[in-house]
């Protein structure tokens, strides 16, 4: 005779193993699902200026050079949207190569919430956050790239990230005064 | 001999003993799970419950996620959890900031939670402390499931809750044939 603590245990398990399959079967099957998104990435101009920007936290940035970019995005993500899409992570870096290594920042980043917002039009947008070397100037810093990736986060699931555009360009150095172009 | 006979039969020791040695192997196999999954992760926590609202949209409060620290260097855009030097409150943000240093073979991160419009991190590491470096990670997150650790969220927001919770499961192993 099953009582009821019996049944409410049989009724637990059962429901547990149930569940952990399903989160396993959701997360091996989503990073396949089709997606067809279009990306374009422009640079229009790059500026660098030095003795202008202050960090609280950052007692080098008041003589640090400070690079913006001036950049245009046309994409649209709306197919990135499945069934177990929570929302998009849109994000640009800029990464290049310095005396010391590699590097690689952020300089922009949108939490794109639904398929309507998932059209991306930004027209001569600026960098969100302050983009300097890990030195005091870009001296000798080569190789960069401005590239937009998507980090598609699920309701339930396996997290990766998706390359879109990548458009190579130069970091100037900051014109000193007297100096001619 | 004719003791511990007697003994068995007017007490049941024998069962009893049977039955914490069944209680303790059990305890001790979760054990063993939880530090060779520790092992293969090189995680010191390779399951975390998100305690903060920092992540939010991406992730909330009671959120489970699955870490994976593995030796590699960390890359831009992972989000990693964390904990700064001498504080013992793991984080959950994302890398904003990679900087790759080829002749000491240290990384300089910088981490920034989504939901802190455009305020990184760095209000929150030691004074003075502009980066975290590669063994300032736990782990990086490599899958998540919503809402499973809203328990361990109430048990530390309600502690009578634990007590509850201990006190019944106690009850109930007395009462149990098993």
């Amino acid at each position: 005779m099953n009582n009821f603590l019996q049944r409410l245990s049989g009724i637990t398990s059962f429901a547990m193993s149930t569940l952990m399959a399903l989160v396993v079967l959701i997360s091996l099957t989503t990073p396949f699902l089709p997606s067809n998104p279009t990306h374009a990435v422009q640079l229009h101009n790059v500026q660098t200026t030095t003795g202008r920007m202050m960090d609280p936290y950052d007692k080098t940035s008041r003589t640090a050079e400070y690079a913006r970019l001036t950049f245009d995005v046309d994409a649209d993500l709306s197919s990135m949207f499945n069934w177990n899409t929570k929302l998009l992570f849109t994000y640009i870096t800029v990464d290049y190569q310095s005396s010391s290594g590699f590097n690689r920042v952020v300089i922009w980043d949108r939490i794109v919430r639904g398929k309507r917002q998932a059209k991306l039009k930004l027209r001569k947008h600026h960098n969100k956050y302050l983009l300097r070397n890990f030195a005091q100037t870009f001296e000798s810093v080569e190789g960069a790239n401005l590239t937009l990736i998507v980090n598609p986060v699920p309701y339930l699931g396996v997290m990766y990230d998706k390359t879109m555009s990548s458009v190579p360009f130069s970091i100037p150095r900051a014109l000193k005064a007297g100096d001619k172009k | 001999m004719e003791f511990m006979a007697q003994a068995n039969k007017k007490f049941g020791v024998r069962s009893l003993l049977v039955q914490g040695l069944t209680f303790l192997s059990v305890l001790t196999s979760a054990f063993m799970i939880w530090k060779g999954l520790s092992l293969f992760t090189n995680s010191e926590s390779p399951v975390v419950v998100v305690l903060s609202g920092s992540m939010e949209p991406v992730y909330y409060r009671g959120d489970i996620l699955f870490l994976h620290n593995g030796y590699s260097p960390i890359e831009i855009g992972e989000v990693v959890v964390y904990k700064v030097k001498e504080k013992a409150i793991p984080i959950v943000h994302r890398v904003l900031k990679v900087h790759n240093d080829n002749t000491s073979g240290k990384q300089f991160l910088l981490t920034k939670g989504d939901h802190n419009d455009e305020t990184d991190d760095r209000g929150i590491y030691n004074p003075g402390q502009k980066w975290i470096s590669r063994d300032d990670i736990i782990g990086r997150v490599k899958g998540f499931v919503p809402y499973a650790g809203m328990g361990t969220i109430w048990m530390n927001d309600y502690p009578q809750l634990k007590m509850i919770l201990l006190g019944t499961l106690c009850v109930l192993s007395l009462f149990s044939n098993e």
